[in-house]
């Protein structure tokens, strides 16, 4: 540092700043993960998280983990390899899911007036709790890949199941049988997503019968392994500093 | 200290704005007044919406009302339109401010999507109860799969009281009776803030520590291993076993609690029962169409030829929901929507009853200044320009038989 231009007077004061530093630092990442993430989620898993009568058992456990493990991905790869901040995934998908708490209570329920008990977002957290202690224990990409990426699949169901189990409870209406998140969304008319779109219980696993939310869970997490990888290389390329002077050095 | 305050103060806001902006991005808004920018083709050629009825005009919230009625799937359906091979009997709201309470095709419930059959008529209703206080414009609707929503006649129809008062309650086969505006929320609520509680608690973990210049100096510096302690190991252990224990706990014991479920219902309903009008004996050939655009009116002349035993008079014409009468052959009884009814809108140059055997040509004039309003004569600049439409022919005793017309348009502008 030279000495003519230092910004502090002392250590405590460069103490001080530095502080300042991580929770600026912290907030625009914050931040800048939760729109980007939100935004991308919302296209690429959308209708799966919006409504309760998509949450399946094959579809929604296959898709919901394979396009959300990218941002936790990608920010690992930048806060550990940068930083050794074991805290990557959970950030991301912290600020995803409050951003879409945001969204699904201020616009689908505030605005749209859908009940809150139709249109919660899916949890993602315990997936994402996991991939960041086996990047800090085993502090390789690929074993994270590979264990991380296969537990975060395997734990998206279970991990959801407490919430959306309630929902699952059939009724009879008028001589059909139906779920009540079926009934959810036949009752709360939405004008834009007619039923047929509806990308449910479809799929060439019919063989497994009964069990075929943990065979969708595995088939999840193997997608997301590869997935994972990806954008990890993504994050590390999106933190290098070859573009700007280094100057910690 | 204190620019630099300011300056969190003000990445704070701009950052704020941010996540508004990103927040705001989606919203499942459903406006019910597409119906008029929908190509007038679609709306021509498609569903023919008739004899429709909205019970009420007023409902008060949890009260019920129904919108019944029959559509003809069109036999000369457009081919740039998919065919309605699958298709959902939909209600056209501005979001839930009705619940669809019931919905059926010919006796069926369609809470799924259905094959519907070109050419056919089918009787349909739809039972709403009222959710939202306010004035609506109440759309029957058809999705149809690779054709988008083809919207119906809309009427407007005030809900009053009070949201606050409605419920939704069900009997499960399970035998409890729950409310399902409300059902499960407090659950949702519950796990949710437990499981961002044990990411915070992660995060702090490390947050509460220096973070980002002091750990960078330090991977730079190749003290990276440094960073991670013994303890820190045993923590990320904890969360990570403590994580997967809560999971399988919590299932195991929600699979305790709810011994019943049962997985999403979804697939096609095929063979929807059709219905059968009285076969026409009347046949009508179109000699030529054209719309006048100064005096919006559609002026065609037709050959008519009563096959039948009764002498006949032309009624109603009815194109994309808006009906043109004959007040001297039929009048609207139902309190049909004022914007879609020209009482008096349709002339016949001569509609002396049509006696059995006789083949008459005349000149049918239908105008309103619904052609506008509702940009039906927009379709003089479709790609195709033709007109279809459901001609109503009663007979001396006033049975009613259905005649549909299809054929090209001629604008005329002066
Ligand atoms: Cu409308």
């Amino acid at each position: 540092m030279s000495a003519s231009q230092s910004a502090v007077r002392s250590r405590a004061e460069a103490v001080q700043v530095s502080r300042t530093f991580d929770w600026m630092i912290l907030f625009t990442l914050f931040v800048t993960v939760l729109g980007g993430y939100h935004i991308h989620y919302m296209l690429t898993g959308g209708d799966w998280d919006f409504w309760t009568d998509w949450k399946d058992r094959r579809l929604w456990v296959t898709v919901a983990p394979i396009v959300s493990i990218t941002f936790p991905a990608a920010v690992q790869a930048c806060l550990w390899w940068r930083y050794k901040l074991p805290v990557g995934a959970t950030v991301s998908v912290v600020a995803l899911m409050l951003g879409e708490w945001i969204n699904r209570y201020m616009n689908f329920w505030g605005w749209t007036y859908f009940p809150v008990n139709f249109v919660f977002p899916s949890n993602l957290i315990p997936g994402a709790i996991v991939l960041d202690v086996v990047l800090m224990l085993g502090n390789s990409m690929t074993l994270t890949a590979v264990v991380g990426g296969l537990a975060y699949g395997l734990l998206f169901y279970p991990g959801n199941w407490p919430v959306i189990a309630p929902l699952h409870v059939p009724v009879e209406y008028n001589g059909m049988m139906m779920t009540l998140a079926d009934l959810q969304g036949y009752h709360y008319v939405r004008t834009g997503t007619p039923e047929y779109i509806r990308m449910v219980e479809k799929g060439t696993l019919r063989t497994f019968g009964k069990d075929v939310a943990p065979v969708s869970a595995f088939f999840s997490g193997f997608v997301s392994i590869i997935i994972y990888f990806l954008w990890h290389f993504f994050g590390r390329w999106f933190a290098k500093t070859d573009f700007i002077a280094d100057d910690a050095s | 200290m204190k620019i630099i305050k300011d300056k969190v103060a003000k990445l704070s806001f701009v950052a704020l704005l941010i996540t508004m902006t990103a927040a705001m991005f989606y919203a499942p808004t459903a406006s019910a007044h597409g119906e008029k920018s929908q190509a007038a083709f679609m709306r021509m050629r498609t569903i023919h919406w008739f004899d429709l009825n909205w019970s009420k005009e007023e409902v008060p919230v949890n009260d019920t009302m129904t919108i019944s009625g029959k559509f003809l799937v069109f036999a000369g359906w457009p081919e740039t339109v998919d065919k309605p091979e699958v298709s959902f009997l939909n209600i056209g709201i501005p979001g839930p401010v009705f619940i669809r309470a019931g919905s059926w095709i010919g006796g069926q419930l369609v809470p799924r999507s259905v094959s519907l059959e070109l050419g056919e008529v089918y009787e349909f209703k739809v039972l709403l109860k009222a959710r939202r206080p306010g004035d609506w414009h109440v759309h029957s609707m058809m999705n149809v799969q690779g054709g988008g929503p083809i919207i119906g006649p809309g009427k407007w129809v005030t809900i009053t009281g009070s949201m606050s008062e409605f419920v939704n309650p069900v009997t499960t086969l399970t035998g409890q009776t729950i409310d399902l505006e409300t059902y499960g929320l407090d659950n949702v609520y519950f796990w949710h803030a437990v499981w961002f509680a044990i990411a915070i608690a992660w995060l702090m973990f490390w947050f509460k520590r220096p973070i980002f210049v002091p750990r960078h100096i330090a991977v730079s510096t190749g003290k990276a291993d440094t960073l991670i302690s013994a303890g820190d190991k045993k923590v990320g252990m904890l969360f990570a076993v403590g994580t997967m224990v809560i999971v399988a706990a919590s299932m195991g014991a929600t699979n305790e609690k709810y011994p019943v479920t049962t997985p999403l219902q979804a697939g096609l309903l095929r063979g929807m029962k059709t219905y059968q009008m009285p076969e026409a004996t009347v046949s009508v050939k179109v000699d030529d169409a054209t719309y006048r655009v100064p005096g919006r009116a559609m002026q065609m002349t037709l050959t008519i030829t009563n096959n039948g035993d009764s002498a006949v008079r032309l009624g109603e014409f009815n194109t994309a929901g808006v009906r043109f009468l004959d007040p001297a052959v039929h009048e609207d009884e139902t309190a049909y929507p004022d914007d879609l009814l020209a009482e008096e809108g349709l002339t016949v140059s001569d509609n002396s009853p049509l006696a059995p055997g006789e083949t008459r040509t005349v000149e049918v004039t239908a105008s309103d200044a619904a052609w506008e309003v509702y940009r039906l004569a927009d379709l003089i600049y479709d790609p195709d320009s033709r007109f279809a439409g459901l001609l109503f022919f009663w007979d001396e005793s006033g049975n009613r038989q259905l005649v549909t017309v299809d054929a090209p348009l001629i604008p005329s502008f002066i």
